[in-house]
């Protein structure tokens, strides 16, 4: 088993990360073509603590590199099963999540949280544990690990460009939309 | 918005995905509407849509193994510490 953990602070409230966090794989991020179709499965308010929690369905399309899939077969398109918890009075957003697919082959489990480090920063911290269950020896499964976390590695930098435009034109669209509102109730008046 | 795993669905999932978020911004983070009565059709429609791709490939197995696997985050996060 093979861990990958990650920070990255984000220059804007959490609000604004929170909210945009909905939109990261939407045409904004032009970093994020391995992430070919988001569904929500579920989506409800916890009564008594208000915290939301919504169940998505990710589909990644990737390709491995040549010599694990002559181990592990064609693993290129997978399913990752997300579950998200946004607790509104403590401010965090927790996503959880792991592989649907190939889950014989390799166990990823990942679990992010967006939490609040100023009025104006946001805290983004991911880690994995990456467990590869095909290719017999220790020694190759120890490589395939490593591949993947290496792969995390790189979709962390690209992840973190791609999110940086969604929060950089949700604040845009946002203030464009305020500014039509006040225009429309100035004519109104 | 991205796009749902089945084309046939990404018209009532776009309507869906705009409304929520609104609401996310709009309401829920200002402790409004929790119970988001605005998108409940809208949800129930991209439902009914997505409900038939799932079974027709087969997710829907995969799905309710992940959530059995699931049930320990569901304790520790839905029930967070009081601030």
């Amino acid at each position: 088993m093979k861990v990958f953990s990650n920070a990255v602070t984000y220059n804007y409230s959490w609000d604004e990360v929170s909210s945009a966090n909905w939109q990261k794989y939407g045409p904004w991020n032009n970093k994020s073509e391995h992430v070919i179709a988001v569904d929500t499965l579920s989506r409800s308010v916890d009564p008594a603590t208000g915290v939301l929690r919504t169940e998505r369905l990710i589909c990644c399309k990737q390709s491995a590199p040549e010599w694990i899939k002559s181990i592990c077969g064609k693993v290129d398109e997978s399913y990752v099963y997300e579950a998200s918890y946004v607790d509104p009075s403590n401010k965090t957003l927790t996503m959880v999540s792991q592989n649907l697919t190939w889950s014989n082959l390799v166990s990823v489990q990942e679990e992010c949280v967006y939490s609040p480090l100023s009025e104006g920063e946001t805290l983004f911290s991911q880690s994995a544990r990456i467990t590869a269950l095909c290719g017999g020896w220790q020694r190759i499964r120890n490589s395939i690990e490593d591949t993947l976390v290496t792969r995390f590695h790189e979709n962390s930098i690209r992840g973190r460009e791609g999110f940086e435009r969604v929060l950089e034109m949700s604040r845009k669209v946002f203030a464009e939309e305020k500014e039509r509102l006040q225009r429309e109730q100035m004519i109104a008046a | 918005m991205s796009a749902s795993l089945a084309p046939e669905c990404n018209d009532v999932k776009e309507r869906y995905d705009t409304c929520f978020l609104k609401w996310y911004s709009e309401k829920y983070l200002r402790g409004s509407d929790r119970e988001n009565q605005d998108c409940a059709e809208l949800f129930k429609n991209y439902q009914s849509c997505l409900k038939v791709a799932l079974n027709e490939r087969g997710i829907n197995k995969l799905v309710e193994e992940a959530r059995e696997d699931n049930k320990d985050n569901d304790v520790r996060l839905l029930s967070p510490p009081k601030k």
